[in-house]
């Protein structure tokens, strides 16, 4: 079987693989459907009818409420929420040569968080708390690439160092609830477990936006990215100057999972374990970033549809749900790597 | 058999698509070539051999650009080689490392595949040329019904073929292989050099590090042996090795005879008195 190829002409040639596509379809569906049970089920659903009517502005009452406030904010960040994260997963995981190299287990997360929490409650006016969440990111980020010694290169490393920065920045967050009141613990611990419950259009809007200018910026990578899984030296030696890869890859992941922390707070597992089914789905090489995309998206929009409807996980914070059945995919995977010797 | 001193015999520019030029190499400040410069004969089969940690890789990773001198210049073609942009560099000169990566879950077809990304543009990711060179690349290490099985499924020897092949959809020129015939069984290690004297004689200019000092005898056209960072000697591996350099360089006592089967000089450990 030979490569297919999309052909245009003297100036376009891309490869397809129909199993890719086919896939990419499915999830697209499957997000499809989700998205339709989300605004339909449960005592304040729309009913299927009314959807349309709703979705495009043209109700009144319950529906346009129910719509516009409570589920079509919460639904649509979820998607792109889980659209970021899942491509971030995809890309540390291969600049890493990794499955754990994930920003859930490098301390990223944890870091969005402490900075969410320090700028959110702790010193309040300051930056907004989307921007605190990219503070605390990019300053865990930084302390993993210098605790390391030599930056990203080393996965082994970067894993230990990013554990203990995960440990550092939770630690501060600890912190932080002792210092503010009750009520604002309650709404903190809430967003640290990572929840899409009350999100606004606006935090909509931030979500979509990062989404649509850093997942182009990661495909432009992805070519050389994928020459980078067969080591540093064979990529250079290739001409994909894995350096500077590295660099730009790590910047747009770091970029996507800290929009997604900043609106859906840090939702576990997602960016974990979304790449490594799309991959086994696929049963090819690469970053497979759309896919991974679109399996972030599925994943996390379904576990919030559970959250809200299912009997025995009602309003549970959805990062609760995630974490549920990411940790015990998280054991699987040290354990396979345990046993290749590969951690 | 003293290490000319500066290639091109007489000071001049040297007249080989690929020279290095006083190259002084480090990992990290730790100097590893103090001060070295080679020519690599166009059209010939040039073997670096030398004991562990004496600078054979580094030499090649500098060569290709996969490391940056401290100090000194590689020529490609008579210019420095960091002055091309690095896919133009890699459709001229085709590295394959000691360790290469096999991605999870890759095809063969997909793992040569990607030998084409110097001529590949972004809109234009996959032609028929490229559909082409990979097939040739397939042919001609013997592997085209491997093409659709997994990389991970393959033996040591299928695999470094595989390696190989990648490396040959690159299209270069100039082949530089590192250590090609480590970790394969000795069938498979005349397998891999039979193929890499094959494509020596299709008109390709192949350097490779070995280890084994009579495979390098029987299969370079040029011998370089190095030692502690520097090159002591470098010809015809029936003039330049000698017991004394042998001795000299690794420290084994030893005698030479002539390969039964090709005539070229094979080394015999001395019994120790």
């Amino acid at each position: 079987m030979s490569v297919t190829a999309l052909r245009a002409g003297d100036w376009l040639s891309l490869p397809v693989r129909p199993r890719s596509v086919i896939i990419a379809c499915a999830l697209a569906v499957g997000i499809i459907v989700v998205a339709v049970l989300s605004l339909t089920l449960g005592r304040l659903g729309i009913a299927l009818g009314d959807l349309a009517p709703a979705i495009l502005g043209q109700s009144t009452g319950p529906d346009a409420i129910v719509f516009e406030v409570l589920r079509g904010p919460r639904l649509t960040v979820g998607i792109a929420a889980g659209a970021a994260f899942g491509a971030s997963g995809a890309l540390f995981q291969t600049v890493t040569r990794n499955p754990l190299g994930s920003p859930d287990v490098i301390g990223l997360t944890s870091g969005a968080a402490a900075g969410a929490a320090a700028f959110g409650l702790l010193w309040t006016g300051i930056l907004p708390l989307p921007a605190g969440a990219l503070v605390g990111a990019l300053a865990a980020m930084a302390l993993v690439w210098l605790g390391t010694g030599r930056g990203f290169s080393s996965p082994a490393r970067m894993l230990l160092v990013g554990i203990g920065v995960s440990a550092m920045a939770l630690a501060f967050v600890q912190y932080v609830i002792t210092r503010v009141g009750l009520q604002q613990a309650t709404v903190l611990a809430s967003f640290l477990s990572g929840s899409l419950a009350s999100r606004t259009w606006g935090d909509a809007v931030i979500i979509w936006v990062s989404v649509a200018v850093l997942l182009p910026c990661a495909l432009l990578t992805s070519r050389r990215l994928q020459l980078m899984e067969m080591g540093d030296e064979q990529a250079d030696a290739l001409g994909a100057r894995s350096g500077a890869t590295r660099g730009w890859v790590v910047l747009i992941a770091i970029g996507l999972a800290t929009a997604g922390v900043s609106v859906a707070g840090p939702v576990a597992f997602i960016a974990l374990t979304a790449p490594q089914i799309a991959r086994r789905l696929t049963r090819s090489a690469g970053p497979n970033l759309v896919l991974s995309a679109l399996m972030g998206a599925w994943l996390l929009a379904l576990a919030d549809l559970l959250t809200q409807q299912s009997p025995f996980a009602v309003q549970l914070p959805v990062g609760v749900l995630t974490a549920v059945i990411g940790g015990i995919y998280l054991g699987y995977l040290l354990v396979a790597q345990w046993k290749k010797g590969t951690v | 058999m003293e290490a000319s001193a500066s290639p091109g015999g007489h000071g001049g520019q040297p007249r080989s698509r690929l020279a290095a030029l006083g190259l002084r190499l480090a990992y990290d400040h730790r100097v590893v070539v103090p001060d070295l410069s080679v020519e690599i004969p166009d059209g010939g089969f040039t073997i670096i051999v030398g004991p562990n940690a004496c600078g054979k890789s580094t030499l090649l990773k500098a060569l290709s650009r996969t490391l940056k001198p401290e100090a000194g210049t590689v020529l490609l073609e008579g210019a420095p080689i960091d002055t091309y942009r690095s896919k133009a560099v890699a459709r001229q000169l085709a590295m394959l490392p000691q360790s290469p990566i096999a991605p999870e879950s890759i095809t063969v077809r997909d793992l040569v595949a990607r030998g084409r990304y110097p001529h590949q543009g972004l809109l234009r990711q996959w032609t028929s040329a490229d559909e082409v060179a990979v097939t040739g690349a397939l042919e001609s290490t013997a592997s085209t019904e491997l093409a659709d099985r997994y990389v991970a499924e393959l033996s040591g020897g299928q695999r470094q073929r595989v390696w190989i092949a990648m490396v040959l959809a690159q299209q270069a020129d100039l082949l530089l292989l590192d250590e090609p015939t480590t970790f394969l069984d000795i069938a498979h290690q005349y397998e891999v050099l039979e193929l890499c004297s094959r494509l020596h004689a299709e008109g390709r200019t192949l350097v490779a590090v070995l280890h084994d000092l009579n495979q390098a005898a029987r299969y370079a056209t040029n011998l370089v042996v190095m030692k502690a960072g520097r090159i002591v000697a470098e010809g015809d591996p029936r003039e330049v090795l000698t017991a004394e350099l042998v001795e000299d360089v690794f420290g084994l006592p030893c005698v030479i005879i002539p390969d039964p089967e090709a005539g070229t000089p094979l080394v015999v450990a001395k019994v120790p008195a």
